[in-house]
């Protein structure tokens, strides 16, 4: 699905704050499984997730999807790819402010080519599935937490990808809300998709859907490398 | 039911500005083909009474008659005479005073 | 088709990001619209004077000759009528009598002009619909104008000249050659100035020269040079224009250039989650593109047809008190509408275009961040 091969990835090379945040990760991501990073803060999972879900570059190594090689490909390529088969959920959530959920859902798939009606209609019955029909027009900003990170995984399928990437996602969330989103996940799982959730929760990774924890610290895995 | 959107409605309006200006151009041709008596009168006025200038400005001499005005018309009133008519800072001098 | 597809799509979400900002925008826009206005009533107004003049005056004198002394217009005598007539290549000379007279009790200036036409006999005149409103006079009634020596001449209202034909007649009184002598105190054997015919039109700068050498006083004016006196008369150079000009593309720079080049938090923010979920760089300035184009044409269209209805419908009153000035008479004329569509184009492209490069060149930096940055938020 996703391989990785010697994955190394350093911030403001050259530079006095210079940092590197992973080393020599190499990896295989297999197809729809539950793969969770753990670790503490720093230990360089977002970015890993980043580079896994082509919205980085690694500074040394290779990344395959789907046996494709993606780390030489110019970024109009890469952006496709990534539209494709990837799906983002991130931490913050980063949905756009004074417009409607439904609008925000719809994002992603906007410069697909696409007509509007049929993206909207896929929106409309992503937030169904997510029971936010009735929320659909509300402006995001007047939304709960648990209804705005709802939005954001609805929003993260709208491409119909087959990976979901989840950066944290319970870290604003309370037990029932992150129970939820298990079980969101759960159902996305049961229809075929892979996904890979960052989070140092013991909720998350301790969770029955999990297929395989990762463990991280300092920019290496030190365990789960092998599935 | 999808609600309208916003680029068809920019759209539509692009297409009444442009409509705006079909209708713009339209009213200038019509106009044009109406003025021949009025233009025709002006100038048989001008021929019979000899007339060089049209009578927009009618606060300065120079400003009233800019085509027979000279360099000094201006000065008339005094060598140090600033610009004092409003017309003077609208209307140029003539060409044929200016400098080549 | 998916390329229309993708840009509809592109366009609504950019319109809707302007709608979110709308009190900036609209200040924008209007602002915007305003400088299109300005230049664009001025460029319609002077283009359909020029035209105007261009036409009325065809008939224009050939040649006017104008005697000057001591740097002043001075009196022509009979004797230049008789010199003039002599030159080859001259015809059909002819003493103009004119000048102007200043009424203290409204502060008018009317040109009188004698025109030796039976129309206008002796104690009677013909006047302009500007003196005639400016006196409160009709047909019939009794104008009276003060004479060189301090006395008080009437002459009935025998006419007014037409309405249509304000432009040129608006301040005019024609009277009898006697008449205007006498109040202008102006004795027999002079003139105002001299107009000429020549034989043949292309010789005459030739005749010109020759008029010059014959009488090295005077000043020959050819109709040419009358005809493109208006070709240049409200030239961008002119001192008020100039500052009209300068005001209202200033006024624009500055609202556009703060406008583009302090993208605000929000927007760098937004910009960074379309990067985020798979936009391309180049869609997203495609978007930012799209936002000055919608600013533009909308005040482009607004502006230009403002202008129209302005200039041609409303007989450009907000230029009036400009162009009236000190004056008290002013001519009422309704313009003949032309729009020259190459200037309405160069109109165009001198405001389009500079708006949307200064609001895409600004978004260049936002667009192209790393999506990943945004993860990092």
């Amino acid at each position: 699905m996703v391989q990785l091969e010697s994955i190394t990835k350093i911030f403001n090379r050259g530079r006095p704050d210079e940092f590197t945040a992973l080393e020599g990760v190499s990896l295989l991501v297999e197809a729809v499984k539950v793969t969770v990073f753990k670790g503490p803060s720093g230990s360089g999972k977002t970015t890993l997730l980043g580079i896994i879900g082509c919205m980085a570059k690694p500074t040394a190594g290779r990344v395959y999807v789907d046996r494709q090689e993606i780390t030489s490909l110019p970024e109009r390529f890469l952006t496709h790819i990534r539209r494709r088969t990837f799906g983002f959920i991130f931490q913050q959530f980063h949905l756009i402010r004074g417009i409607s959920a439904v609008e925000n859902v719809m994002l992603p798939a906007l410069t697909t080519g696409e007509p509007r009606a049929a993206i909207r209609r896929r929106a409309l019955e992503l937030l169904g599935q997510f029971g936010l029909s009735g929320k659909a027009d509300s402006r995001v900003e007047w939304l709960s937490g648990g209804e705005a990170q709802r939005v954001a995984i609805a929003r993260a399928l709208v491409n119909r990808p087959s990976v979901v990437i989840a950066d944290e996602p319970t870290a604003h969330l309370d037990t029932t809300l992150s129970r939820d989103f298990l079980a969101g996940m759960e159902i996305l799982k049961a229809e075929g998709k892979t996904i890979l959730i960052a989070s140092h929760d013991p909720l998350v990774y301790g969770a029955a859907l999990v297929d395989r924890v990762v463990e991280m610290r300092d920019g290496r895995i030190i365990d789960g490398a092998a599935a | 039911m999808t609600p309208a959107r916003k680029s068809d409605a920019f759209g539509l309006l692009v297409l009444a500005g442009l409509v705006g200006l079909a209708i713009a151009f339209t009213h200038a041709e019509v106009r044009e083909r109406l003025s021949g008596p009025g233009l025709r009168e002006k100038a048989a006025l001008v021929e019979r009474l000899e007339l060089t200038d049209l009578a927009l400005f009618t606060d300065a001499r120079y400003a009233r008659h800019p085509s027979m005005a000279d360099r000094h018309t201006p000065f008339q009133d005094g060598p140090l005479s600033m610009e004092h008519f409003p017309s003077g800072s609208l209307v140029l001098p003539p060409p044929h005073l200016r400098p080549r | 088709m998916s390329l229309v597809e993708r840009h509809r799509n592109i366009l609504d979400f950019a319109i809707s990001s302007l709608a979110r900002r709308w009190k900036k925008n609209l200040a924008l826009l209007a602002v915007y619209t305003f400088t299109v206005f300005v230049l664009a009533s001025v460029i319609f107004f002077t283009e359909a004077v020029k035209r105007e003049a261009r036409a009325v005056f065809q008939g224009a004198p050939e040649v006017v000759v104008q005697r000057l002394m001591a740097g002043r217009h001075d009196l022509v005598p009979q004797a230049y009528v008789e010199g003039l007539s002599r030159i080859t290549g001259v015809r059909e000379v002819r003493g103009r009598l004119w000048g102007y007279y200043y009424e203290p009790s409204t502060g008018a200036n009317y040109t009188l002009v004698a025109s030796g036409d039976p129309s206008v006999q002796p104690g009677t005149v013909a006047v302009g619909r500007g003196v005639a409103r400016t006196l409160l006079a009709e047909k019939g009634d009794l104008l009276p104008l003060k004479g060189a020596r301090g006395e008080y001449v009437s002459f009935e209202v025998a006419r007014v000249f037409s309405s249509e034909s304000e432009l040129v007649s608006a301040d005019l009184i024609e009277m009898h050659p006697e008449d205007l002598r006498g109040l202008f105190g102006m004795p027999e054997g002079f003139y105002t100035d001299i107009t000429l015919k020549v034989r043949n039109p292309k010789e005459v700068t030739v005749v010109a020269d020759k008029i010059r050498r014959l009488f090295p006083d005077t000043r020959p004016i050819l109709r040419d040079e009358i005809l493109r006196t208006y070709d240049s008369v409200f030239d961008w150079r002119s001192g008020l224009l100039l500052v009209i000009f300068a005001g209202a593309v200033t006024a624009f720079i500055i609202f556009a250039w703060d406008k583009a080049t302090s993208l605000s938090l929000e927007e760098r923010r937004e910009m960074g989650v379309l990067k985020a979920v798979g936009w391309e760089t180049s869609e997203v300035i495609a978007m930012k593109s799209w936002e000055g184009i919608v600013i533009s044409l909308a005040a482009f269209l607004a502006g230009v047809l403002a202008a129209y209805l302005h200039v041609f419908v409303s007989s450009a009153a907000l230029f009036e008190p400009v162009l009236k000035g000190w004056a008290v008479l002013y001519p009422r004329y309704d313009l003949v509408p032309h729009i020259d569509p190459y200037q309405i184009l160069a109109l165009f492209f001198l405001t389009v275009v500079p708006y949307t490069v200064a609001t895409v060149v600004p978004s260049w930096n936002a667009a192209t961040v790393d999506p990943d940055l945004i993860m990092r938020q």
